[in-house]
């Protein structure tokens, strides 16, 4: 693939004597939207974690925009992540006791800018994902929908050159699936957004641009 | 429960250190109300037949010579002197003070204290009774009273229960003329040689530091038997713990902040290790150790600060309801003798006063400083500690 903007090449991970990743070799190019399927417990968190640099593979080598991350420290790869990656998990992780827009701009803190900056980029992508009139709410008096909403926007401040998403509708009732997963659509079509998504569903993932499978911890051909 | 178990510890720690503060200055006060820092008498003998002017037994001569070489001892600022007598007349006897005309320490501040008439002018033999004595005898101001054969005009009133309750007398006369009717006594003079210049009382101010060596050396001076009262040896006589001992306070003390910090830090581990997820998220989202440390110190600094003024205005609020608290300071009989044949001369004495609680400003700042010391050390360790989650481990079990 000549574009990828992702590439992992012979992934292995291993807990203990478990091999949960094995030999996993991926490309996702820039714009593209892939969806990563498979039984639960195939190990494809396990790979999106190491394609994300959350994790570090026993083996192999993950190349993120040209960088080659699998050998970068660990305050390497969160300055890394803060640049170049959003992730959007299943659970939301949104804070409780911070409002939408601070959750939104939680990757914005750690640089310098001041408080009215972040403040007004947050309000300004949250708007867009139509929660303006929720930016000083608590996650507790959000919907399930609002908070993923919220959670992607706080996947899409550091403007990141790919997101993660990692069953973005596990916990959300059908309809509020289908309407975020409409954003993320939207997000790719018209914005080019760059997404890996881990689904166990096969609906879900027939609206990607490509499905890759994987099974017993290997990526299916 | 850190900010409370921190601030109780904080309370407990200024508490106790205002306590014994305030008890050093309750022990301080009957010396102070005198102007003095240290009293001395020399313990001694009685004429077997008590008639005309004698020596209490607990206050004897000290020779002109012991006071020269007592002014010289490093550390004195001030020295005052009297001649406490008592004075057995066939109708009447008399506790007799002669006190300097001028002198802020020792029993010269009377000045202060005359209720009806006038004090003394300098040079003339004059007398000064004290207010209750003389309604109980009916003297009145302008009469004369007959001492050890000499005549003196009573030219005021003292009111002694507003002052010092050291080397109270009834009748109050310039020093010299009570030196002259002690000189002049033969019962006397046959027990403790008496002297011009002499005195039996001494009253001593010094720098506050230097207190127990002065102490040290008058004794070398005096005698291994002089009695030097310090208010160390008030605060003995107090008989409580926070008196008796600044090892007891210290410990005390200590005690109180360990179990804070413990609480404090325990709480806090907790709360962080709860936070676990929360700050996989941060460290996904890009946040690296140091941010992640620098945070939760901040957090840390923050409440154990808050805890430290929350704690400080407890111990604001207990200082002021235990200075409610009075206190019965014992004044040893042989420091305001009395013949315990006359009326009241066995009764125990006493200065009663408000225990002087108080928390200085540098207690206060201390005890912030500490809280934001502990909330620093705390958040560091805790930040260290934690910052070393991956986030891929707390994220993975969704």
């Amino acid at each position: 693939m000549n574009n990828a903007i992702l590439v992992g090449t012979g992934l292995t991970k291993t807990f203990d004597s478990l091999t949960v990743v094995k030999e996993a070799t991926i490309a996702v190019g820039d714009g593209e939207f892939v969806s990563l399927v498979g039984k639960s417990g195939c190990g494809k968190t396990t790979l999106l974690s190491i394609l994300s640099g959350l994790e570090r593979p026993t083996s192999g080598s993950v190349t993120i925009a040209g960088k080659e991350i699998s050998t970068a420290s660990e305050d390497e790869l969160a300055l890394f992540r803060r640049q170049n990656v959003g992730f959007i998990f299943q659970s939301f992780n949104l804070i409780p006791t911070l409002t939408a827009w601070e959750n939104t701009a939680l990757p914005l803190f750690p640089v310098s800018m001041t408080e009215a900056e972040r403040r007004r980029r947050a309000t300004e992508i949250l708007e867009k994902m139509e929660l303006g009139h929720r930016v000083d709410h608590l996650p507790a008096a959000l919907s399930g929908g609002e908070k993923q909403r919220v959670a992607i926007a706080r996947a899409l401040i550091n403007d990141p050159k790919i997101v993660f998403a990692d069953e973005p509708t596990g916990n959300l009732d059908t309809a509020t699936g289908d309407a975020i997963m409409a954003i993320v659509n939207r997000l790719h079509k018209e914005q080019g957004m760059t997404l890996l998504m881990v689904t166990h569903e096969p609906e879900l993932a027939k609206t990607a641009d490509r499905v890759i499978r994987m099974q017993d911890g290997e990526v299916l051909a | 429960m850190a900010v409370i178990g921190l601030s109780i510890g904080i309370a407990l720690l200024v508490i106790l250190n205002a306590l014994s503060l305030a008890y050093h200055e309750a022990a301080r006060a009957p010396l102070k109300e005198i102007g003095a820092d240290v009293t001395v008498q020399r313990p001694g003998n009685v004429p077997e037949e008590l008639s005309g002017a004698v020596f209490p037994c607990s206050a004897v001569t000290i020779k002109k010579d012991e006071l020269d070489r007592i002014g010289k001892i490093p550390g004195i600022r001030g020295v005052g002197t009297a001649v406490l007598l008592w004075v057995f007349e066939p109708n009447r006897a008399w506790i007799a003070l002669g006190v300097e005309q001028e002198n802020p320490v020792g029993p010269s501040i009377l000045k202060n204290f005359v209720a009806e008439g006038r004090y003394f002018e300098a040079g003339k033999p004059e007398a000064l009774v004290e207010s209750a004595y003389a309604r109980q005898f009916g003297i009145k101001l302008g009469d004369s009273v007959s001492l050890a054969g000499r005549s003196y005009p009573v030219v005021g009133f003292v009111d002694a229960s507003h002052a010092a309750k050291i080397a109270v007398a009834n009748l109050y006369l310039p020093l010299a003329e009570a030196q002259a009717i002690a000189a002049a006594s033969k019962p006397l003079q046959s027990v403790a040689p008496f002297g011009a210049g002499d005195v039996n009382l001494l009253f001593i101010r010094a720098e506050q530091e230097k207190i127990t060596p002065v102490a040290a050396a008058l004794k070398e001076i005096l005698g291994p038997k002089t009695a030097v009262a310090t208010p160390d040896s008030f605060l003995k006589l107090l008989g409580s713990f926070f008196a008796l001992s600044d090892k007891f306070t210290l410990v005390a003390s200590l005690i109180a902040i360990l179990i804070a910090v413990l609480i404090a830090f325990k709480t806090m581990a907790g709360n962080v290790a709860e936070r676990a997820r929360e700050i996989g998220v941060l460290k996904a989202v890009g946040w690296t150790n140091r941010n992640v440390t620098r945070q939760l110190l901040a957090e840390s600094v923050a409440q154990c600060f808050i805890a430290g003024i929350v704690g400080l205005l407890i111990a604001f609020a207990a200082a002021f309801t235990l200075g409610f608290m009075t206190v019965n300071i014992p004044i040893p009989w042989e420091m305001s003798p009395t013949p315990h044949f006359l009326p009241g001369g066995g009764t125990p004495l006493f200065k009663t006063l408000r225990l002087p609680v108080g928390i200085p400003g540098t207690l206060a700042l201390f005890s912030v400083l500490l809280s934001v010391v502990i909330g620093g050390l705390t958040g560091t360790l805790l930040g260290r500690h934690i910052s070393k989650i991956k986030p891929s481990e707390v994220l993975r079990h969704e």
